[in-house]
């Protein structure tokens, strides 16, 4: 039987891909009332909770 | 507001992922038990998950974040005072009785309880409202993209709907727990940046807190009068109407949230799951709540940041997404709106289940055809998926055109509500109470609230029969008229009861307290027992509330 961790690994691993690449790409999209790269540190963020699901997916397989 | 093309990719990459969990779910449906109840196999982190998801649905994110604006941190009662005691009490006292008694519904356990009568009336009600409640959400969320990003209403409605609809169809009720857990963590993490962002911005709690009057920080310090605080409600209202009737009448007797632990692989799993759930509940005041109340501190710090007005006053249910415009840039705003699309979805998903099983089961199977084989009722239940859909969105649209209407169901709805704890109480741990008892209780506790609504005004609603006395706010009022509904129900349901020729107590076995086997504790380590859970969510609870004093 298949893990749901895998494919919500997955997911959130592809959506902190695409927010990590706007936010080196375009680190000049800026919202008006912040100063933070906010796509680049919920990208990493998001990235890093996809790949913990995937390993604990890995683990327990 | 308007989208990137990123936005859209996110919101595409989104919607596929949730239809393919469906996909890869569909095999797992052989028989309609394994379509409308999960066949009793989910483990229970996804039966926790799903069981807070199911309940968060937009109008709970929207509607939370608009109170945390208007009232402050008082609003955290929903979570601190009102769901957290209420899930304890079900995790340990009463999910023994729902999961062991193999009842397949909330309303089949009042069958099986009490009779046939009890359970029609609560089936019938609860089916209504549920159909009623997706619309009315549905219809909430239409108007907020209308509004907000100039899509029409019919696009985002019937978009919604139709993507909930194929994964709900395809995996049944797995589909739409496993998706609820999807889209709860990404509630989470696309709705904490914006938190976290907008207080910082606020200075901090401290900063908020010197930009604000008093009341809006402090969750007790002004309870004990109901005219010192915004909400109008003094502090026997709000724990007995609240934290008690309300609270312990939607989270032990509701069945959308119910079927989510009835679902779990175990008796200790379905225990355990309001216990776990409770854990990520009592933070999400952090994530709804907080960001409101950091609203109007930066409103009153005029750096950019002004509260959505409306006529003369503010439009709180776009607090959320006016934040966002303000602190997501393109990319981060396409997250966010899909966390709130994903909310509306598992809120949706829950009632599209529940409505499912309730009307298959409990409708179809008792009154309409008996004695068909299974695979007749996994049809069934199939074609209700579309039929509850499709329903839901005839609700949106008459909702849009009937406003009032909308507002007159939710009032009924609410008296129908109100009284039906006491009868699942007493039904859980008196064995005297009859199904005579239980019918009539729950008649003159409807009937009470509609009285006790009818005889009393608050900001100009109530009072169609006489006008007796005058609540300080609609939410006290509502409380109140909580409290009188289940005194009401409480007090009848005893007295036919005692009148009336009590069952047989061998029938009553795994369905009434004394008369069940004390649930054996499975587990030594304490995270797998629900006594332990249970003292560590209070304590962290009780915490809390001192925390915001």
């Amino acid at each position: 039987m298949w893990d749901l961790r895998t494919p919500s690994g997955c997911f959130f691993g592809l959506l902190g891909l695409i927010l990590c690449a706007v936010g080196v790409f375009a680190p000049d999209l800026r919202a008006p009332l912040t100063e933070a790269n906010v796509n680049l540190y919920t990208g990493i963020v998001m990235l890093l909770f996809g790949v913990v699901l995937l390993w604990l997916a890995r683990r327990a397989a | 507001m308007t989208l990137a093309s990123v936005d859209y990719l996110i919101l595409a990459v989104y919607f596929a992922f949730v239809v393919s969990i469906g996909w890869l779910l569909r095999k797992r449906v052989s028989t309609s038990e394994d379509f409308l109840i999960s066949g009793r196999s989910v483990p229970v982190w996804i039966t926790s998950l799903a069981f807070v998801a199911a309940n968060l649905g937009a109008q709970e994110l929207i509607g939370m974040s608009a109170c945390g604006a208007k009232y402050g941190i008082m609003t955290a009662h929903f979570y601190w005072v009102g769901a957290i005691p209420a899930m304890i009490f079900v995790g340990v006292f009463m999910m023994p009785f729902y999961y062991g008694s193999r009842a397949r519904s909330v309303p089949e356990y009042l069958k099986l309880r009490f009779d046939e009568k009890t359970r029609g009336l609560n089936a019938i009600t609860f089916a209504t409202m549920t159909v009623f409640s997706s619309g009315i959400s549905m219809y909430a969320l239409g108007l907020l993209f209308q509004l907000v990003l100039g899509w029409s209403f019919t696009a985002s409605v019937l978009l919604s709907a139709v993507i909930v609809l194929v994964y709900t169809f395809l995996g049944g009720l797995t589909s739409a727990i496993y998706n609820e857990v999807l889209q709860f963590c990404l509630i989470v993490l696309g709705f904490s940046p914006l938190a976290i962002l907008a207080v910082a911005k606020a200075g901090g709690w401290h900063g908020m807190a010197t930009r604000l009057p008093a009341v809006m920080t402090h969750s007790w310090k002004y309870m004990s009068k109901a005219s010192e605080n915004p909400m109008g409600v003094e502090v026997f209202g709000m724990v007995a109407g609240l934290g008690f009737v309300l609270s312990f009448g939607y989270w032990c007797t509701d069945f959308l949230v119910i079927q989510r632990a009835m679902a779990a692989d175990s008796m200790s799993g379905a225990r355990r799951t309001p216990l776990i759930a409770a854990f990520p509940k009592m933070v999400i005041p952090f994530i709804v709540i907080v960001p409101g109340i950091a609203a109007v501190a930066l409103h009153n710090m005029h750096i950019g940041y002004s509260l959505p007005a409306k006529g003369n006053g503010y439009d709180y249910d776009q607090v959320l997404t006016t934040l966002m415009a303000k602190f997501y840039p393109s990319g981060m705003l396409g997250v966010g709106l899909t966390a709130l699309m994903a909310s509306f979805m598992s809120g949706m998903a829950g009632n599209v289940t529940a409505f499912n099983t309730v009307w298959t089961y409990d409708i179809y199977q008792s009154y309409i055809r008996r004695g068909a084989p299974d695979s007749h009722y996994l049809w069934v239940g199939r074609l209700t998926t579309v039929f509850g859909v499709a329903l839901s969105i005839g609700t949106a649209y008459l909702a849009n055109l009937y406003n009032n209407l909308m507002d007159l169901l939710q009032l009924v709805f609410g008296f129908v509500n109100a009284p039906l704890f006491a009868t699942f109480l007493l039904g859980m741990f008196w064995r005297r109470a009859t199904g005579h008892g239980a019918f009539s209780g729950l008649l003159a506790g409807t009937g009470a609230a509609a009285l006790t609504h009818g005889l009393t005004m608050a900001e100009g609603k109530g009072g169609w029969l006489a006008h007796i006395h005058t609540f300080p706010s609609t939410m006290a009022q509502n409380f109140w008229v909580a409290i009188f509904a289940w005194s009401v129900c409480f007090l009848v349901t005893v007295i036919v009861s005692l009148l009336t020729k009590p069952r047989p107590q061998q029938e009553l076995r795994n369905l009434v307290y004394g008369l069940t086997d004390k649930p054996q504790e499975e587990s030594k380590s304490w995270h797998h027992r629900p006594g332990v859970l249970a003292v560590v969510v209070g304590v962290v609870c009780v915490l809390l509330n001192i925390w915001f004093w």
